[in-house]
C-alpha cells in the first residue's frame, strides 16, 4: 500500500454531491438552542388525498415571516419569538408582500419571493387547473420560537383549525423557512 | 406536504412526507426569476402527495446546487440581474 492509497478520501463538496447542504444542522440546533426544538416519537399519521389534485383546494404555510406590505410586522426581536401568526391572500402580487425574519437568509427570496413562497407559481398551476384551487388565505409565522410546547397549542394548532375550518383546505404544501 | 432543504430535521420530527432538496436554508423552491425550477419543485412535492403511502416517507429530488447555481448564474446573466 502507498502513502498516497492511506490519504483519506475528502468528503464530496455538498454542492457537488447533492447531500444536505449544511451537515449535522439538527445537532448543531438544538447545541446552539436547547430545548427549542419539537421532538416526536412517532410519526405524524398520513392522510390520504380525498380527491384528485385537480378538484382539491391547496393552502401554503411557511415559517418564513412574510406578511402584507399593509400589516404590522411579527415580532422578530422577542427572546422567546412571536407566537403569533400571519394571514396572506393567496391573490397577492409579489409587490404587495414583504419579509420579516432574522433567522435564515432570505437576500435571493428579497428579490423572487418565490423561492421560498412560491405563491406565484402556485397562483399559475391553478390557473392551469393543475391545482383545483387555492384558499383564500396562505399562512406565514417566524419560525424561531423557543418553547416549542408553547408553539404547538397556538401557532400551530391555531393554523390548523384555521386551514381546516375557515378555509377548508383539502392539502396543505409547508415551506420550513 | 413538506419541501426541506434538512433530511436530519425533518426526520426527527418525523413529518408523514417530505421533499427533500439538498439547497441552502430559504432556497427551497430554488433560485429567484427560475420560474421552471420553483415549479419543478412544487409539481415534485405534489406528485409525492399523491402517492406516498408510509408515513415518514423522504423523496430525494436529485438537483445538485451547483447546477442550479451554474444555470442561475447564466440565466441572470442574461437578464442583466446580479447573482
Amino acid at each position: 500500500m502507498t502513502a498516497a492509497d492511506k490519504t483519506p478520501v475528502p468528503a464530496a463538496e455538498p454542492r457537488e454531491a447533492g447531500t444536505q447542504l449544511r451537515p449535522g444542522l439538527w445537532q448543531t440546533i438544538n447545541e446552539r438552542y436547547p430545548g427549542s426544538m419539537i421532538r416526536k416519537e412517532s410519526f405524524v399519521s398520513q392522510a390520504s388525498l380525498s380527491k384528485p389534485l385537480a378538484e382539491a383546494r391547496l393552502t401554503l404555510i411557511s415559517s418564513c415571516g412574510v406578511h402584507c406590505k399593509t400589516d404590522p410586522p411579527l415580532d422578530v426581536c422577542h427572546p422567546f419569538g412571536d407566537f403569533r401568526f400571519k394571514r396572506v391572500p393567496s391573490s397577492s402580487k409579489q409587490r404587495e408582500l414583504i419579509i420579516h425574519q432574522l433567522k435564515y437568509p432570505h437576500d435571493d427570496a428579497d428579490l423572487d419571493l418565490n423561492v421560498i413562497f412560491p405563491i406565484e407559481r402556485l397562483q399559475e398551476l391553478h390557473l392551469e387547473r393543475r391545482i383545483g384551487s387555492l384558499t383564500p388565505n396562505f399562512f406565514s409565522f417566524i419560525g424561531y420560537n423557543m418553547d416549542p410546547e408553547r408553539f404547538e397549542r397556538t401557532v400551530a394548532a391555531d393554523i390548523a383549525d384555521a386551514v381546516v375550518q375557515q378555509e377548508h383546505a383539502d392539502c396543505a404544501l409547508l415551506a420550513p423557512a | 406536504m413538506s419541501v426541506t432543504v434538512a433530511r436530519d430535521v425533518t426526520e426527527a420530527v418525523k413529518v408523514p412526507r417530505a421533499l427533500f432538496l439538498p439547497w441552502p436554508m430559504g432556497h427551497h423552491f430554488g433560485v429567484p426569476f427560475h420560474l421552471d425550477l420553483q415549479r419543478r419543485v412544487i409539481l415534485a412535492a405534489l406528485m409525492l402527495l399523491e402517492e406516498s403511502a408510509e408515513p415518514g416517507t423522504i423523496r430525494d429530488l436529485p438537483i445538485k446546487w451547483a447546477d442550479v447555481r451554474r444555470e442561475a448564474k447564466s440565466m441572470l446573466t442574461i437578464q442583466g440581474q446580479r447573482l
